[in-house]
């Protein structure tokens, strides 16, 4: 996988039109200590993203990278790239990100995000580090350190923008969880209402049950989660109303990606089945497609 | 009821206190805010706890108004349920936490230093 070429024709052959691409070892880019050398490899990743990667109407799409290590700086990238017509979302280093997401730091970065009508996508990987949930040294296993990563990095960082109020001080912002799965969503959502009758003082910004705020997030599918029964899962999608807000994702070329075929298993109805693998993601992304 | 009784003396409610009474088979919880009366069910609708058991303080609210700072309200009207907290305001019977969700209130007459609870209520 070296080129825009080869990425096109991989997902010709997996039968998807339009991907959002995303940076691959910079998917550990938040264990960079130094900012500024951090910050110059985002800012190169962002340049040579549009050069390389985006230069054709051929429905490769690109996530900026947001350097979270000086979020004004984000911000600015975050606008420079906007006007780019194959620049379609914000990616968000997840893995080892101190503070997380929801510390008032980051509120340039959502408001930039939010003018722009860009998503955030937060994007997650597997790590060992002393940072939550990465603190994974009691582990032996990548089983474990790869089933608690990249959900719980999600979860975390999701609370974090919930304690301060996200959803409602940026309230046109719209974000993205990737390669967490989604069976941890309703949990979240169940587990969230319940402490929010005890601990409502914590995060007064709430008319009512916070998981609310969650049904209008979206969550990418990658790594499906595939019990034994499919229609467990479709169940699951119904918990959250995930026809209107699970994205197909392929996390293509990785190891561990999924074909399509998996998703368009799952027992949803037809018109869940075309929200999943296309139109969510289209309205997400602000793209348009002829109808079909 | 089919009609008023007497629940209480108004000395036994000062100002910024709270008492809960018995008005046939419920309780009924009565408090003085800044020299008014009112009245909520010793119920909260969550899991039946004795909400009129809680203390009486403010709450915290952090919206547009607030610069979404957190900011400490209401002093005197808000009662927590001492099982899990959710928060009530005595004057309108609104739960904090789920505005529109209400318990009960009731008018309470005072004559003569006395209490009185209303009938058919």
């Amino acid at each position: 996988m070296t080129c825009a070429k080869e990425m096109r024709k991989d997902l010709d052959d997996l039968g998807i039109d339009i991907g959002i691409l995303f940076p691959d070892f910079f998917l550990f880019h938040a264990a960079l200590q130094q900012a500024d050398y951090a910050i110059a490899l985002a800012k190169a990743y962002n340049r040579w993203l549009v050069e390389e990667w985006l230069g054709e109407d051929n429905g490769l799409k690109g996530a900026v990278m947001a350097p979270h290590h000086d979020p004004v700086v984000a911000a600015a990238e975050i606008r420079k790239y906007a006007k780019h017509e194959h620049v379609k979302a914000i990616y968000l280093p997840t893995a080892m990100v101190d503070p997380f997401y929801g510390h008032r730091r980051y509120d340039p970065v959502y408001e930039a995000a939010q003018e722009t009508n860009l998503p955030v996508f937060f994007h997650s990987v597997t790590c060992i580090h002393p940072t939550f949930p990465f603190n994974m040294h009691g582990f032996s296993t990548l089983f474990s350190a790869h089933v608690m990563a990249h959900p719980f990095s999600c979860i975390a960082n999701l609370l974090s923008m919930l304690e301060t109020g996200v959803p409602v001080r940026f309230p046109n912002l719209r974000v993205a969880f990737t390669e967490a799965g989604i069976g941890w969503v309703p949990w979240l959502m169940m587990r969230i209402d319940k402490e929010y009758n005890e601990r409502r003082r914590d995060l007064p910004f709430y008319k009512g049950r916070p998981s609310e705020h969650i049904k209008k997030m979206f969550f990418s599918t990658q790594p499906i989660e595939e019990p034994a029964n499919l229609r467990d899962l479709a169940a699951l999608i119904s918990l959250f109303d995930g026809e209107n807000s699970v994205i197909f994702s392929s996390d293509w070329p990785h190891h561990d990606f999924d074909h399509p075929s998996k998703v368009l298993q799952i027992p949803v109805s037809e018109e869940g089945r075309r929200k999943i693998l296309g139109t969510n993601a289209l309205r997400l992304l602000n793209l348009e497609v002829a109808k079909r | 009821m089919k009609k008023e009784i007497m629940v209480a003396t108004v000395a036994e409610l000062p100002e910024g206190s709270h008492k809960i009474v018995q008005v046939g088979s419920r309780e009924i919880g009565i408090f003085n805010v800044r020299g008014e009366l009112y009245a909520i069910p010793n119920v909260c609708f969550h899991q039946n706890g004795p909400l009129c058991k809680g203390a009486v303080s403010g709450t915290v609210r952090a919206d547009e108004q607030t610069s979404w700072k957190l900011e400490w309200v209401q002093e005197g009207e808000i009662v927590v349920c001492p099982w899990h907290s959710l928060e009530f305001n005595v004057t309108t019977g609104e739960c904090i936490a789920y505005p529109g969700r209400r318990l009960p209130t009731y008018s309470l007459r005072v004559e003569d230093g006395q209490i009185f609870f209303p009938a058919d209520k």
